[in-house]
């Protein structure tokens, strides 16, 4: 079985509806990680660290409308404004850590933190919303919902329980006020 | 300021946009823009203690 026929896909669109499929998964792979440093190796997250699963939600919408409704600029431009605010976001952090001999914040992952993880992966969001603003330029209708079947649902279900999770765990951690700097414990326990 | 917020109406713009709401949807994100770039201008220009 092919991949466009395991996403139950086979109109012209096809490639930009994986592609979007894709990314959409990488970034819930990319929330599902930070959960698991916050929940199994207690390390919650600092503000501009929740800055970062904002911005890194909000270019999943995109995709994710992208998916719903077909490929459209608008779509694409908010990717690319998501992206443009969560590297901001990200190398605010990065400078903050940037003098040597500051440990930084977290772990490392692959002997980088995660929020220059965080700043590469919203460069790579921009080169993607150029390369797919190439590839949909004939695409480019006016919006209307497609059938989405399959492992499409499932990842937006995904993605769904996890911006579910986030929000029950930014209270978690912050309460209803301006987060601690440097959180270390849950400000709020069930 | 609530930390919450920008989580909160990103999950109503998945919801409406998995209903098939896409203007509801869109606002939705745009409502989220914009408290996210609230909370970043105050996170970018006040003094943070992480670096301990």
């Amino acid at each position: 079985m092919s991949l466009s026929q395991a996403l139950k896909i086979s109109d012209s669109k096809s490639w930009s509806y994986i592609f979007n499929t894709v990314a959409l998964l990488a970034i819930c792979g990319s929330l599902a990680e930070a959960f698991y440093y916050q929940i199994f190796m207690n390390e919650l997250p600092c503000p501009l660290c929740q800055l970062q699963r904002v911005a890194l939600t909000m270019a999943g919408i995109g995709m994710m409308l992208n998916m719903r409704f077909g490929p459209s600029a608008v779509h694409y431009a908010l990717i690319l404004a998501s992206a443009m605010g969560g590297a901001t976001a990200s190398v605010r952090q990065i400078l903050l850590h940037i003098e040597p001999g500051d440990a930084g914040y977290g772990s490392e992952l692959f002997g980088l933190h995660f929020y220059t993880w965080s700043f590469i992966s919203f460069l790579v969001m921009m080169v993607f919303c150029s390369v797919m603003l190439c590839i949909d330029r004939n695409n480019m209708t006016a919006a209307f919902k497609t059938a989405t079947k399959g492992l499409t649902v499932l990842v937006m279900y995904l993605f769904l329980t996890l911006t579910a999770a986030n929000t029950v765990t930014s209270v978690m951690v912050c309460k209803f006020g301006s987060c601690p700097d440097n959180p270390t414990e849950y400000l709020w326990k069930f | 300021m609530i930390m919450m917020l920008p989580f909160f109406t990103a999950l109503l713009a998945i919801w409406f946009a998995i209903r098939g709401h896409r203007p509801v949807a869109i606002t939705a994100w745009v409502i989220t823009f914009v408290i996210y770039l609230g909370w970043l201008k105050y996170h970018i220009t006040d003094k943070l203690n992480i670096s301990l």
